[in-house]
């Protein structure tokens, strides 16, 4: 299909597009690092889901790939992320811009507070080919229509003009992915693109990314917390917990062969679609706050199988089948967990 | 749990409610009907859910019922009379039956009061409790949606969202309603928060032998929770039966877009269809004839000039559609998760018989833990 999927099936002989190593951000003065030592890399044509509830970090991580964070008062606590071969961290602020929005692009959950209602959306989204392309404000314009088709916005011609309030929620998604894509861009994070959507727009979206990746070759790392979404369009999952990415693997492998306690949680808590549970299994508690961390394994104070080990010492990532990590002292569960029922 | 005694709590007749817009000097005036000519039944008991998509007037409906908004037209009859042209006194003692439970735990909560103070209020109104009685129900509340009592001396901002909707049905609970109303009670929620605050629902509708509506969007949800769904268009009920009934085989060619756009938790089942073209049209100006039928690949030039009416088909069920019978034919199967591997599906009981088990064990591990039994935890 992509090129991604077969530099990766042929070897990791190419370096990747996107890898980020060990990346921990911190806030302030906090007593724990907000997103702690997270790992992944993505490629050309490829789709990285980040799943995870609110609090995970999952927003901040993207925030601070784009070079969107705050600092301060947040700052890298450690790590290295390498886009395309260069050092993205290290890299001065000039440079970054650069980067972003014409080699790297994001699409927020809320489209109507990322577009400035002000301006007419050609206009928006002409601004940012401007930015990076030195060719006319005609010229830009013909891209900003032509994107607007490429999104499938009918009558592109008319609605050039428009404002966004205009625009309907799905609608000015649209534009905001073509905004996003007006500069061809090699990697594109989706930060929950279709969360503020109703299901069957939603159903609209998604299949416009997936039609677009395939003709563009974009790397995508869409961030979501609805594993319906992330069992729809990635290739690669990664679930964060608490700052920390607790397993990750390829779709199949997360969907169909679940190792860590809290991916299980997830998934138990999830309503079935088939046969009719008489009560939903939950994941008791709620997520740590940053003051009251937990220092072993995160996920412990709410984990069922916890044990003695989970408190004092934090799981690494271990591998359970090729391309396959969780972080769980006693993964996989069915041969540590079973006397003790 | 499915057939309850089939008599009748609240009923809506041609219930109709208009939102008008402009109608100043230099403006137009415009009129949207936000819901349109609705008949329904809620039985005493049942769970019934409310279905659509945003602006088909699903919330406005709710709203009506318990006449948080006044109607425009027709009727809305609680335990057979009719509350929708009640006398502000009347009505205020009928609150106390009819309880509503808002989306936003955010909004719906006074900032400046604490939590106790937010949940007594309704027994300050509906009853005759001196204070002392008043707290001890308070506490009890508290203690029954999952929050300790201590925690009545706080305010809203110290909760999360979970903890905050739980406020909201205490408070809901308080003054012992027969009916709950709630509008999308758990969308916004986080997915291990939802599922808690749904098995809370569900006891408390069976310990207080409640009757519930629920407006939702979650098809997945209102498949788990309700006993009957109600799928709205446009402020019209388009298609109303049993939730097996529907999700089993939809009739409507709405409902059938709606059931194959929810996304699957299975990456097997790449399946989601996009078929339901463009977006919802204006209610302002709403098309012709069958609403749908802009959208329907199934509407001819007869879906543009006549109104379908709800008729009974199979199964008591009430679909609002020209076509239904020839369209049931071009039915897709219904959608469901694959079965798990052996060993996922022994991790899955695993955790579900430890997590019970860890509940009976002690309060360390009920819904509601807080940071300082946490920090015990990790003591």
């Amino acid at each position: 299909m992509s090129e991604g999927t077969d530099s990766r099936s042929g070897g990791s002989k190419n370096p990747s597009l996107l890898t980020v190593d060990n990346l921990a951000i911190r806030f302030g003065n906090a007593p724990a690092n907000t997103v702690d030592g997270i790992s992944f890399a993505v490629d050309r044509g490829e789709t990285l889901c980040i799943v995870g509830e609110s609090g995970c970090g999952k927003s901040i991580s993207a925030l601070a790939l784009m070079g969107l964070l705050p600092m301060p008062p947040a700052k890298i606590a450690g790590g290295r992320v390498s886009f395309d071969q260069r050092d993205l961290l290290t890299l001065p602020a000039k440079a970054r811009a650069d980067l972003r929005g014409d080699r790297m692009a994001m699409i927020f959950q809320e489209p109507m507070t990322s577009l400035n209602p002000a301006f007419r959306i050609g206009d928006q989204i002409a601004e940012g080919v401007l930015r990076h392309r030195a060719i006319s404000q005609a010229d830009a314009r013909r891209r900003a229509l032509q994107m607007l088709d490429r999104v499938k916005i009918p009558a592109a011609a008319e609605r050039l003009d428009d404002y966004p309030h205009q625009l309907s929620g799905g609608m000015r998604q649209r534009v905001m992915i073509a905004m996003a894509l007006a500069n061809d861009p090699d990697l594109l994070i989706a930060d929950e693109p279709t969360t503020a959507l109703d299901v069957t727009i939603q159903a609209q979206i998604l299949e416009l990314m997936k039609t677009l990746q395939e003709e563009t070759g974009t790397a995508l790392i869409m961030i979501t917390h609805d594993l319906g979404v992330v069992a729809e369009i990635a290739d690669q999952v990664a679930v964060m917990y608490a700052g920390r990415i607790v397993e990750q693997g390829p779709v199949e492998a997360i969907f169909d062969d679940p190792q860590h306690p809290y991916t299980i949680g997830l998934m138990s808590s999830l309503p079935s679609l088939g046969e009719r549970q008489s009560r939903l299994t939950t994941i008791s508690g709620m997520v740590p706050t940053i003051e009251t961390m937990p220092s072993g394994c995160r996920f412990a104070p709410r984990c069922p199988f916890v044990r003695e080990t989970c408190i004092t010492r934090a799981p690494e990532l271990t591998s359970m089948s090729p391309g396959h990590l969780a972080a769980c002292h006693f993964a996989p569960l069915e041969t540590h967990m079973v006397e003790a029922v | 749990m499915k057939h309850f005694a089939q008599d009748t709590i609240l009923e809506t007749r041609s219930l109709g409610r208009n939102f008008t817009r402009g109608g100043g000097l230099f403006q137009q005036r415009t009129v949207v009907r936000a819901v349109d000519g609705v008949d329904l039944t809620v039985r005493r008991g049942e769970t019934l859910a409310i279905v659509g998509e945003s602006g088909c007037g699903k919330s406005t409906l709710a709203r009506t019922l318990v006449r948080l908004l006044e109607p425009t037209s027709g009727q809305v009859l609680y335990e057979g009379s009719d509350i929708a042209h009640l006398a502000a006194r009347s009505m205020r003692k009928l609150r106390k039956d009819l309880q509503f439970v808002f989306q936003d735990p955010f909004s719906s909560l006074n900032p400046r009061m604490t939590v106790g103070a937010i949940v007594e209020e309704p027994l300050t109104i509906h009853t005759r409790d001196g204070k002392p009685a008043r707290q001890q129900k308070v506490a009890g509340l508290l203690q029954r949606v999952g929050l300790r009592p201590s925690m009545a001396d706080r305010y809203p901002h110290e909760f999360s969202g979970g903890q905050r909707q739980r406020i909201g049905i205490a408070r809901a609970l308080a003054s012992e309603p027969k009916v709950i109303v709630a509008d999308e009670p758990v969308s916004a929620l986080d997915v291990s928060v939802q599922a808690q605050v749904i098995n809370l629902l569900e006891d408390l509708k069976t310990e207080f032998s409640l009757t519930l509506v629920l407006i939702a969007h979650d098809l997945a949800v209102i498949r788990h929770m309700s006993d009957r769904v109600a799928v709205m268009y446009l402020g019209e009920i388009v298609e109303i039966g049993d939730t097996e009934t529907v999700y089993g085989a939809p009739r409507h060619p709405y409902t059938q877009a709606l059931m194959r756009a929810i996304p699957v938790p299975a990456p097997g089942l790449r399946s989601m269809q996009a078929d339901l073209p463009g977006d919802i049209p204006s209610p302002l100006n709403p098309p012709s004839g069958c609403r749908f039928h802009t959208r329907c690949r199934h509407a001819d030039a007869n879906c543009g000039t006549k109104r379908p009416a709800l008729e009974p088909t199979e199964g008591l069920r009430e679909v609002a559609c020209h076509h239904w019978q020839k369209i049931a034919a071009s039915l897709s199967p219904q959608k469901q998760e694959p079965p798990r591997s052996a060993a996922a599906a022994k991790r899955f009981s695993l955790y579900r018989e430890w997590s019970r088990k860890n509940k009976s064990k002690g309060p360390s591990s009920a819904p509601g833990v807080t940071t300082t039994q946490r920090k015990d935890n990790n003591a």
